[in-house]
Parts: structure tokens; C-alpha cells; sequence
């Protein structure tokens, strides 16, 4: 029987964020630039350390956002079954998955930015005084794909229905686009609310940081 | 617990990457138990986020989701954070598709962690004579509506009750009695002091350490070169009473003692 995380993969493509499952015997993940490299020039894993991998990129700096585009590059995880490679996967990009079932069920109810900074209390409590024209700059800033991070934004600005920012792209917006920009088919990395990185960046707006 | 799903919280960090390693390790060590049907971890600072986790458990096996705060004590985020953003109304939350959400104590509330921090002593300085040997048991202090240094005393209390040690204390990073102090609080030959807290970070690896006196020594190597001759004592220095494999158990105990306190039927 086909498990659920094979069934996405066949709607959506072999490809998650930057990363590539690979179909043989089993199941293997890599990065996508990898895919082509001898596996004996492949550092391997197993799925259970995955989370080793998501942790630092190429330069051995960590990485705070896990949907950033820098995920490393240089190995493989060579999984044993569908539901090894799928919590590898949930280790290379923490709730991605849980996020994308609920929006495949129409169950993913998102939140507006205003919303998620109005709720902060203690030291975020002041992110919630940035202007709108200051959030269109950080959103667009922080969040654009090239260099950001590689998800795909469904929340609004506020209740009006407003873009988060401006300056990002339509296909920002858009799950059917591949966000990594190779124009291949991909399994979104789907953004229901604003993560705590982007709220710390706009608490740092609102004290003039 | 076969109906029902873990949830382990912790806080995370977006600057040190060793902060939600032993959380991932412990949903990954109660996962191979078996003991429920889904287990996940979230956290306030990384991901998944506290508002992931609202999506976990929508398999419809689980009726009864368990939520353990991987901290050491009561505080600011188990009483604020973690309840507002997985939108927790009080001990027990009943979703709209009638799955219910039981917020447990956080695991520095254990009993067994006293155990565990005896133990801890006992690997880090095998050997030893107890009799000639002070425990220190390290914790933060001065944090915001933080808990950590009252369970701090209380574990020294209890530890020195059992009258193993020449001494027992508590020392704090920033407030009295402090760790730096540690030479002047002490006068036993040997000094043995553990970290209370749940992960090994810059606290553990280097704060501390440099409190300690020590000045050469950073990450991994702290650990490895005990004992460390210092003010003409052997101190040996712990990790964080959290990255204890053991602790995961204790994660698991949590839940199972939310039952007990609220006389509720577990879906077992």
C-alpha cells in the first residue's frame, strides 16, 4: 500500500524545499545540487540524525530557520522505509508536513501578522507597534525566498486581506511554485503564521535596533 | 497509551544549536518505546513552532494528547507562552473535533530528578569519597518570573537530606550565592558541580566554565578533561542534568501522573 507521505510525493514531485527523494530499493534523501554525485562522495546518515544535518549549513554556522535556503550540502540519508524517509523529512523541515496535510483538508486555518504580533506578551510585547510600512520592508526583507526563507506565505498582513508585503513576488504566495526558482515540481513548505524569527525581527524594528 | 500523543515543549533558540538537541533526542528515545501512538516535539524559538503543533495528532487514532514542558520549572513560559500559543484554556482543552489536551507539570517537577542529578554526580566524579566531596548544583537565578532557582533549592534540600555528600549548595550565574564564589562557598577537596538546567549551551559550555576559573576550556573539552585542578581542589564539572537520557522516562512520567492528580480514565 502506498503511504501518505509517497501519495504527496507523487502529487507534488520528488523534491521538498532543497531537498531530493531519491526512488531505488528503498529511499533516499539528498540535497537537490546532489542528486547527480556519486553516493560514495556522500556523507551518510541515517534518518534519526537527520536533524544533524538541518542544524548547520555549509559554513558550519546553525541555522536558526530550517526553511532557509541554506540548507548544507554533501550527504545522504539512506532510509530504510516511506515512514523513514517522511521523519527525516520532518526533521529537515520541522511541521512542513503537518502543515501541507491540514491545507490538502482544507483544515490550515492561518493567521495575519497583526494578529500574531497583538498576541505577544513580555519582551515581544512592542513588536506589535511596527507600521504597516515598516512590516512591508521586513517581510520582504526577511522572508523573500532568494536568500530568506523558502516558504510559501498564506497569512496576511491584517484582517483587511493585505499582502504581507509588497515587495515579494506573487509566487510568493503561490504553492504550486517551486520557491528554491528551478521551476520544478515540489512539495510546498507551506507558512500558515508568521514564525518567531520574523516576530524577534520586528520587535527589533519597533526598538529601532 | 495507545490513543494517545505526546507533545514535548521546549524553548529552543535561534543562537546556539545544542538548546533543543536533547528534546529532539528524547521524542526520538519515547518514539522507539512504542509508548504512544504519535509523539512530536515543539518550541517557542525553533520549529516546529508552538503554533505547528496545533496541526499535529489529526491522524484520528488519538483521542488524548499529553503536553509535557521540557523545562526545569514552572515559569513564564509554561504559565504564559506555551498556553497562548497552542491555545491551552487550563489543565484539560477540549479541541472542537473533541480531542482533548492535557497541559502536564514540566518535567523539573519529576521527583526522580533528584535521582538523576545524584547520578549524574556519581558518573562525572567516580570514585570520590562522598565524605570529602561538596555537590554544587548551578542554576541560573534573576530571570523573569522564572521558577528555576526555587526547584534548585529544592533539589539541594532534598539531596542533602539524604545526607550522602560533606556538603550540598546551590550557587547561581547571577545572584548570590555565586558559582564564581564557588572556592569561598566550598571546603571539601573535592567539588563536584552540575548544571540544572535542560540543555548544554552557552551557559553550560562557557559561561560557567569561565566562572568556574577556568579559562582554556570551551565546548565538548570542558566535559572531557575532569578532573580540573583549581584553587588547589579537584572540581569536576557536569552537563546539564537534561541531556540525561534518562530524562525522557521522566517526560513520559508526566503524563502518566496527569492522570493520577486529575483522576482521570486514561485511554489506555
Amino acid at each position: 500500500m502506498t503511504s501518505e507521505f509517497e501519495q504527496t510525493l507523487e502529487q507534488f514531485g520528488w523534491l521538498i524545499g532543497e531537498v531530493a527523494v531519491l526512488r531505488s530499493a528503498a529511499f533516499e534523501l539528498r540535497h537537490r545540487d546532489d542528486q547527480s554525485r556519486g553516493g560514495e562522495e556522500l556523507e551518510r546518515f541515517t534518518a534519526d540524525a537527520a536533524d544533524q544535518i538541518a542544524r548547520f549549513d555549509d559554513a558550519r554556522n546553525y541555522r536558526p530557520l530550517k526553511t532557509a535556503p541554506n540548507l548544507r550540502h554533501g550527504w545522504r540519508i539512506v532510509c530504510t522505509s516511506a515512514a523513514d524517509a517522511e521523519a527525516a523529512v520532518e526533521q529537515l523541515y520541522p511541521g512542513r508536513l503537518a502543515a501541507l496535510r491540514a491545507w490538502q483538508r482544507d483544515e490550515l486555518s492561518t493567521t495575519a501578522l497583526r494578529q500574531t504580533l497583538n498576541r505577544q506578551t513580555g519582551m515581544y510585547r512592542i513588536a506589535s507597534r511596527v507600521t504597516d510600512a515598516a512590516l512591508n520592508e521586513l517581510v520582504g526583507r526577511f522572508c523573500r525566498s532568494d536568500g530568506g526563507c523558502l516558504r510559501t506565505i498564506l497569512w496576511k498582513r491584517d484582517g483587511s486581506g493585505a499582502a504581507p508585503s509588497t515587495l515579494l513576488p506573487e509566487a510568493k504566495f503561490n504553492p504550486a511554485y517551486d520557491q528554491t526558482n528551478h521551476g520544478e515540481r515540489a512539495v510546498p513548505l507551506l507558512c500558515q503564521e508568521a514564525c518567531n524569527l520574523l516576530v524577534a525581527a520586528a520587535r527589533a524594528v519597533a526598538k529601532g535596533e | 497509551m495507545e490513543n494517545a500523543g505526546l507533545l514535548i515543549v521546549g524553548h529552543g533558540s535561534t543562537v546556539n544549536a545544542d538548546s533543543s538537541a536533547p528534546t529532539w533526542a528524547h521524542m526520538r528515545q519515547i518514539r522507539r518505546s512504542g509508548a504512544f501512538a504519535e509523539v512530536q516535539c515543539a518550541f517557542w524559538k525553533e520549529e516546529p513552532s508552538l503554533r505547528d503543533a496545533l496541526l499535529f495528532f489529526r491522524g484520528g487514532t488519538v483521542r488524548d494528547v499529553y503536553v509535557v514542558p521540557n523545562f526545569i520549572s514552572e515559569g513564564y513560559f509554561t504559565q504564559t507562552v506555551i498556553p497562548r500559543e497552542i491555545e491551552l484554556t487550563g489543565a484539560v482543552t477540549e479541541r472542537p473535533g473533541g480531542q482533548i489536551w492535557k497541559y502536564c507539570e514540566p518535567v523539573g517537577s519529576n521527583e526522580r530528578v533528584t535521582d538523576l542529578l545524584l547520578k549524574r554526580a556519581r558518573e562525572v566524579a567516580p570514585g570520590i569519597n562522598p565524605a570529602e566531596t561538596t555537590l554544587v548544583i548551578v542554576a541560573h537565578g534573576t530571570e523573569l518570573n522564572d521558577n528555576s532557582a526555587v526547584a534548585a533549592k529544592r533539589e539541594v534540600q532534598k539531596i542533602r537530606e539524604r545526607g550522602l555528600f560533606a556538603a550540598v549548595l546551590n550557587a547561581y550565574m547571577e545572584e548570590p550565592p555565586l558559582i564564581a564564589d564557588w572556592a569561598q562557598l566550598t571546603s571539601t577537596p573535592h567539588v563536584v558541580v552540575v548544571p540544572f538546567f535542560i540543555s548544554d549551551g552557552l551557559h553550560s559550555y562557557e559561561d560557567i566554565p569561565v566562572l568556574l576559573g577556568m579559562s582554556q576550556h570551551v565546548a565538548d573539552g570542558v566535559f572531557r578533561q575532569n578532573p580540573h585542578q583549581l584553587h588547589g581542589r579537584s572540581l569536576y564539572y557536569a552537563r546539564a542534568i537534561g541531556t540525561e537520557p534518562e530524562f525522557a522516562n521522566l517526560i513520559v512520567e508526566q503524563a502518566l501522573a496527569f492522570d493520577a492528580a486529575h483522576k482521570l480514565q486514561s485511554v489506555a
